[in-house]
Protein backbone atom coordinates (compact mmCIF):
# COMPACT_ATOMS: atom_id res chain seq x y z
CA UNK A 1 0.00 0.00 0.00
CA UNK A 2 1.30 3.22 -0.77
CA UNK A 3 1.66 6.42 1.25
CA UNK A 4 -1.14 8.25 -0.58
CA UNK A 5 -4.59 8.13 1.38
CA UNK A 6 -6.92 5.94 -0.33
CA UNK A 7 -8.93 8.79 -0.94
CA UNK A 8 -6.27 10.25 -3.30
CA UNK A 9 -7.09 7.22 -5.32
CA UNK A 10 -9.38 7.74 -8.02
CA UNK A 11 -12.62 6.47 -7.73
CA UNK A 12 -13.49 5.27 -11.18
CA UNK A 13 -11.46 3.79 -13.94
CA UNK A 14 -11.47 5.26 -17.32
CA UNK A 15 -10.15 1.74 -18.92
CA UNK A 16 -12.08 -0.53 -17.16
CA UNK A 17 -12.20 -3.34 -19.64
CA UNK A 18 -8.59 -3.16 -20.43
CA UNK A 19 -7.41 -3.17 -16.88
CA UNK A 20 -9.16 -6.18 -16.29
CA UNK A 21 -7.74 -7.73 -19.40
CA UNK A 22 -4.40 -6.69 -18.04
CA UNK A 23 -5.03 -7.53 -14.55
CA UNK A 24 -5.74 -11.50 -15.66
CA UNK A 25 -2.62 -11.23 -17.27
CA UNK A 26 -0.80 -10.38 -14.63
CA UNK A 27 -2.11 -13.07 -12.05
CA UNK A 28 -1.49 -15.58 -14.59
CA UNK A 29 1.97 -14.25 -15.10
CA UNK A 30 1.29 -13.93 -18.74
CA UNK A 31 2.03 -10.24 -18.75
CA UNK A 32 5.30 -8.63 -19.68
CA UNK A 33 7.89 -6.99 -17.60
CA UNK A 34 6.90 -3.81 -18.76
CA UNK A 35 3.39 -4.36 -18.61
CA UNK A 36 3.73 -5.51 -15.01
CA UNK A 37 5.92 -2.72 -14.14
CA UNK A 38 3.53 -0.27 -15.24
CA UNK A 39 0.31 -1.69 -13.94
CA UNK A 40 1.42 -2.66 -10.77
CA UNK A 41 3.70 0.13 -10.11
CA UNK A 42 1.93 3.13 -11.27
CA UNK A 43 -1.58 2.42 -12.55
CA UNK A 44 -2.43 0.86 -8.76
CA UNK A 45 -1.31 3.83 -7.42
CA UNK A 46 -4.02 6.00 -8.55
CA UNK A 47 -6.59 4.02 -9.56
CA UNK A 48 -8.98 2.64 -6.57
CA UNK A 49 -10.78 0.27 -8.25
CA UNK A 50 -8.17 -1.30 -9.88
CA UNK A 51 -6.20 -2.02 -6.37
CA UNK A 52 -9.16 -3.32 -5.28
CA UNK A 53 -9.64 -6.06 -8.52
CA UNK A 54 -6.26 -6.79 -7.94
CA UNK A 55 -6.31 -7.49 -4.36
CA UNK A 56 -9.76 -9.98 -4.68
CA UNK A 57 -8.49 -11.77 -7.28
CA UNK A 58 -4.75 -12.41 -5.63
CA UNK A 59 -7.45 -13.06 -2.71
CA UNK A 60 -9.78 -15.20 -4.59
CA UNK A 61 -6.75 -17.48 -6.23
CA UNK A 62 -5.15 -17.55 -2.39
CA UNK A 63 -8.35 -19.00 -1.43
CA UNK A 64 -8.81 -21.64 -3.87
CA UNK A 65 -5.18 -22.94 -3.46
CA UNK A 66 -5.79 -23.40 0.31
CA UNK A 67 -9.64 -24.95 -0.31
CA UNK A 68 -9.58 -26.55 -3.30
CA UNK A 69 -6.84 -29.24 -3.24
CA UNK A 70 -6.32 -32.58 -1.79
CA UNK A 71 -4.57 -35.70 -1.66
CA UNK A 72 -5.82 -38.95 -3.86
CA UNK A 73 -6.60 -41.99 -1.99
CA UNK A 74 -3.61 -44.21 -1.06
CA UNK A 75 -6.11 -47.41 -2.15
CA UNK A 76 -5.95 -45.82 -5.46
CA UNK A 77 -2.46 -44.72 -5.59
CA UNK A 78 -1.55 -48.40 -4.35
CA UNK A 79 -3.99 -50.14 -7.27
CA UNK A 80 -2.24 -48.12 -10.44
CA UNK A 81 0.68 -49.00 -9.37
CA UNK A 82 0.16 -52.63 -8.84
CA UNK A 83 -2.02 -52.52 -12.43
CA UNK A 84 1.54 -51.04 -13.82
CA UNK A 85 3.62 -53.68 -12.27
CA UNK A 86 1.23 -56.31 -13.83
CA UNK A 87 1.45 -54.83 -17.24
CA UNK A 88 4.95 -54.71 -16.79
CA UNK A 89 5.31 -58.20 -15.82
CA UNK A 90 3.26 -59.86 -18.61
CA UNK B 1 -6.96 -41.62 -29.81
CA UNK B 2 -5.00 -38.79 -30.89
CA UNK B 3 -2.38 -40.17 -28.49
CA UNK B 4 -1.08 -41.16 -31.43
CA UNK B 5 -0.82 -38.20 -33.55
CA UNK B 6 1.72 -36.31 -31.27
CA UNK B 7 5.11 -36.54 -31.39
CA UNK B 8 7.63 -39.24 -32.78
CA UNK B 9 7.20 -42.67 -31.29
CA UNK B 10 9.62 -43.66 -28.62
CA UNK B 11 10.78 -46.76 -27.92
CA UNK B 12 11.42 -47.22 -24.13
CA UNK B 13 12.69 -50.07 -22.44
CA UNK B 14 11.22 -51.39 -19.93
CA UNK B 15 13.18 -49.81 -17.27
CA UNK B 16 12.95 -46.92 -18.97
CA UNK B 17 9.11 -47.13 -18.78
CA UNK B 18 9.00 -47.91 -15.09
CA UNK B 19 11.13 -44.93 -14.52
CA UNK B 20 8.86 -42.51 -16.45
CA UNK B 21 5.98 -43.95 -14.77
CA UNK B 22 7.50 -43.81 -11.23
CA UNK B 23 9.30 -40.24 -11.64
CA UNK B 24 7.28 -38.46 -14.07
CA UNK B 25 3.95 -39.56 -14.23
CA UNK B 26 3.62 -40.64 -10.76
CA UNK B 27 4.56 -37.37 -8.80
CA UNK B 28 0.88 -35.60 -10.35
CA UNK B 29 -1.54 -38.09 -8.93
CA UNK B 30 -3.04 -35.59 -6.29
CA UNK B 31 -3.41 -32.93 -8.68
CA UNK B 32 -4.75 -35.44 -11.06
CA UNK B 33 -7.29 -36.85 -8.52
CA UNK B 34 -8.33 -33.50 -7.85
CA UNK B 35 -8.75 -32.37 -11.39
CA UNK B 36 -11.05 -35.62 -12.09
CA UNK B 37 -12.68 -35.00 -8.64
CA UNK B 38 -13.81 -31.38 -9.92
CA UNK B 39 -15.10 -32.67 -13.56
CA UNK B 40 -17.13 -35.66 -11.83
CA UNK B 41 -17.87 -34.63 -8.53
CA UNK B 42 -17.89 -38.14 -7.52
CA UNK B 43 -15.22 -39.79 -5.47
CA UNK B 44 -15.81 -43.28 -7.41
CA UNK B 45 -16.04 -42.19 -10.47
CA UNK B 46 -12.71 -39.74 -9.82
CA UNK B 47 -10.90 -42.78 -8.54
CA UNK B 48 -12.44 -45.32 -12.06
CA UNK B 49 -11.65 -42.10 -14.17
CA UNK B 50 -7.95 -41.22 -12.66
CA UNK B 51 -6.90 -45.17 -12.75
CA UNK B 52 -8.41 -45.02 -16.44
CA UNK B 53 -6.15 -42.19 -16.82
CA UNK B 54 -2.83 -43.80 -15.86
CA UNK B 55 -3.66 -46.89 -17.32
CA UNK B 56 -4.10 -45.45 -20.65
CA UNK B 57 -0.93 -43.09 -19.81
CA UNK B 58 1.36 -46.57 -19.81
CA UNK B 59 -0.05 -48.17 -22.58
CA UNK B 60 0.79 -45.28 -24.65
CA UNK B 61 3.49 -44.14 -22.76
CA UNK B 62 5.91 -44.44 -26.13
CA UNK B 63 3.99 -41.25 -27.43
CA UNK B 64 5.48 -39.58 -24.57
CA UNK B 65 8.46 -37.59 -25.41
CA UNK B 66 10.80 -37.21 -22.15
CA UNK B 67 11.73 -33.92 -21.37
CA UNK B 68 8.52 -32.68 -22.34
CA UNK B 69 5.55 -31.34 -19.72
CA UNK B 70 4.77 -34.17 -18.15
CA UNK B 71 1.71 -33.05 -16.23
CA UNK B 72 0.31 -31.42 -19.19
CA UNK B 73 0.19 -34.52 -21.42
CA UNK B 74 -1.33 -36.42 -18.66
CA UNK B 75 -3.96 -33.14 -18.06
CA UNK B 76 -5.26 -33.77 -21.45
CA UNK B 77 -5.48 -37.64 -21.44
CA UNK B 78 -7.60 -37.37 -18.10
CA UNK B 79 -9.75 -34.43 -19.70
CA UNK B 80 -10.12 -36.46 -23.11
CA UNK B 81 -11.57 -39.32 -21.32
CA UNK B 82 -13.41 -37.75 -19.25
CA UNK B 83 -15.27 -35.64 -21.99
CA UNK B 84 -15.81 -39.97 -23.51
CA UNK B 85 -16.62 -41.65 -21.05
CA UNK B 86 -17.53 -40.06 -17.97
CA UNK B 87 -19.74 -36.88 -19.06
CA UNK B 88 -22.30 -38.49 -20.38
CA UNK B 89 -23.26 -40.70 -17.11
CA UNK B 90 -22.13 -37.92 -14.75
CA UNK B 91 -24.16 -36.58 -12.09
CA UNK B 92 -24.26 -33.21 -13.46
CA UNK B 93 -27.48 -31.40 -14.23
CA UNK B 94 -29.27 -30.88 -17.53
CA UNK B 95 -26.01 -30.36 -19.28
CA UNK B 96 -26.49 -26.30 -21.30
CA UNK B 97 -25.18 -26.77 -24.88
CA UNK B 98 -21.89 -25.21 -24.58
CA UNK B 99 -21.45 -22.39 -27.81
CA UNK B 100 -24.89 -21.55 -26.27
CA UNK B 101 -23.60 -20.71 -22.77
CA UNK B 102 -20.74 -19.14 -24.21
CA UNK B 103 -21.85 -17.21 -26.59
CA UNK B 104 -23.87 -15.68 -23.23
CA UNK B 105 -21.39 -15.37 -21.48
CA UNK B 106 -19.38 -13.29 -24.28
CA UNK B 107 -22.52 -10.82 -24.48
CA UNK B 108 -21.80 -7.36 -23.87
CA UNK B 109 -24.54 -7.00 -21.50
CA UNK B 110 -22.38 -9.46 -19.10
CA UNK B 111 -19.72 -7.38 -19.56
CA UNK B 112 -20.80 -4.56 -17.84
CA UNK B 113 -21.69 -5.89 -14.63
CA UNK B 114 -18.94 -7.64 -14.01
CA UNK B 115 -17.63 -6.39 -10.95
CA UNK B 116 -19.69 -7.40 -8.02
CA UNK B 117 -18.19 -5.56 -5.14
CA UNK B 118 -17.07 -8.62 -3.37
CA UNK B 119 -14.50 -7.63 -0.78
CA UNK B 120 -11.25 -9.17 0.16
CA UNK B 121 -12.66 -9.09 4.19
CA UNK B 122 -15.65 -11.51 3.26
CA UNK B 123 -13.68 -13.88 1.61
CA UNK B 124 -11.27 -14.30 4.39
CA UNK B 125 -14.71 -15.46 6.73
CA UNK B 126 -14.76 -17.75 4.03
CA UNK B 127 -13.09 -20.24 6.12
CA UNK B 128 -15.53 -23.54 5.06
CA UNK B 129 -16.82 -25.10 2.12
CA UNK B 130 -18.02 -21.55 0.18
CA UNK B 131 -14.74 -20.99 -2.10
CA UNK B 132 -15.29 -25.27 -3.40
CA UNK B 133 -19.23 -25.23 -3.70
CA UNK B 134 -19.08 -21.87 -5.37
CA UNK B 135 -16.15 -23.76 -7.84
CA UNK B 136 -18.38 -26.82 -7.98
CA UNK B 137 -21.44 -24.58 -8.70
CA UNK B 138 -20.04 -23.33 -12.06
CA UNK B 139 -20.61 -25.18 -15.46
CA UNK B 140 -18.07 -27.63 -16.08
CA UNK B 141 -16.33 -26.04 -18.75
CA UNK B 142 -15.64 -22.63 -16.61
CA UNK B 143 -14.52 -24.86 -13.79
CA UNK B 144 -12.00 -26.49 -16.05
CA UNK B 145 -10.17 -23.61 -17.03
CA UNK B 146 -10.17 -22.46 -13.06
CA UNK B 147 -8.57 -25.65 -12.00
CA UNK B 148 -5.96 -25.38 -14.83
CA UNK B 149 -5.03 -22.24 -14.15
CA UNK B 150 -5.69 -20.90 -10.72
CA UNK B 151 -4.99 -24.24 -8.92
CA UNK B 152 -2.60 -26.32 -11.15
CA UNK B 153 -0.79 -23.09 -12.22
CA UNK B 154 -1.09 -24.08 -16.39
CA UNK B 155 0.41 -21.21 -18.90
CA UNK B 156 -2.57 -20.11 -21.68
CA UNK B 157 -0.37 -22.11 -24.55
CA UNK B 158 -0.70 -25.14 -21.86
CA UNK B 159 -4.71 -24.71 -21.07
CA UNK B 160 -4.88 -24.58 -25.03
CA UNK B 161 -3.33 -27.69 -25.79
CA UNK B 162 -4.80 -29.56 -23.29
CA UNK B 163 -8.59 -28.30 -24.04
CA UNK B 164 -7.95 -28.41 -28.13
CA UNK B 165 -9.11 -24.72 -27.58
CA UNK B 166 -7.40 -21.39 -29.29
CA UNK B 167 -5.61 -19.45 -26.31
CA UNK B 168 -8.53 -16.13 -27.21
CA UNK B 169 -11.24 -18.88 -26.05
CA UNK B 170 -8.73 -19.89 -23.24
CA UNK B 171 -8.37 -15.73 -22.37
CA UNK B 172 -11.94 -15.21 -22.80
CA UNK B 173 -13.13 -18.46 -21.38
CA UNK B 174 -11.28 -17.87 -17.98
CA UNK B 175 -12.97 -14.60 -17.69
CA UNK B 176 -15.82 -15.39 -17.93
CA UNK B 177 -15.15 -17.84 -15.69
CA UNK B 178 -13.55 -16.08 -12.87
CA UNK B 179 -16.69 -13.53 -13.22
CA UNK B 180 -19.57 -16.41 -12.24
CA UNK B 181 -17.34 -17.84 -9.43
CA UNK B 182 -17.23 -13.79 -8.05
CA UNK B 183 -20.70 -13.77 -8.84
CA UNK B 184 -21.49 -17.19 -6.85
CA UNK B 185 -19.12 -15.79 -3.65
CA UNK B 186 -20.95 -12.25 -3.75
CA UNK B 187 -23.65 -14.57 -2.93
CA UNK B 188 -22.16 -16.15 -0.40
CA UNK B 189 -20.89 -12.82 1.20
CA UNK B 190 -24.65 -11.27 1.19
CA UNK B 191 -25.59 -14.02 3.16
CA UNK B 192 -22.68 -13.81 5.77
CA UNK B 193 -23.81 -10.36 5.95
CA UNK B 194 -21.63 -8.44 3.99
CA UNK B 195 -23.31 -5.62 2.40
CA UNK B 196 -22.06 -5.51 -0.89
CA UNK B 197 -23.91 -2.64 -2.29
Amino acid sequence: MSNLDQNQKKQECANQRECMEMLQLIVDDEASHEQKEHFLLHHLEDCMPCYKNYHLEVAIRQLLKNKCTGQAPQDLVDSIKAKVIQNLAS
Amino acid sequence: MELEEEAPKQHYSDSERENIFNNEFMPHINSMYNFGYRLTLDQDDTKDLVQDTYLKAYRFINSFQQGTNAKAWLFRILKNSFINDYRKKSKEPSKVDYQEVESYYNSEEVDRQITPDLRVEALKDMIGDEISNALNALDVDFRTVIILCDLEGFKYDEMAKILDIPIGTVRSRLHRARNLLKEKLSEYAKQMGYKTA
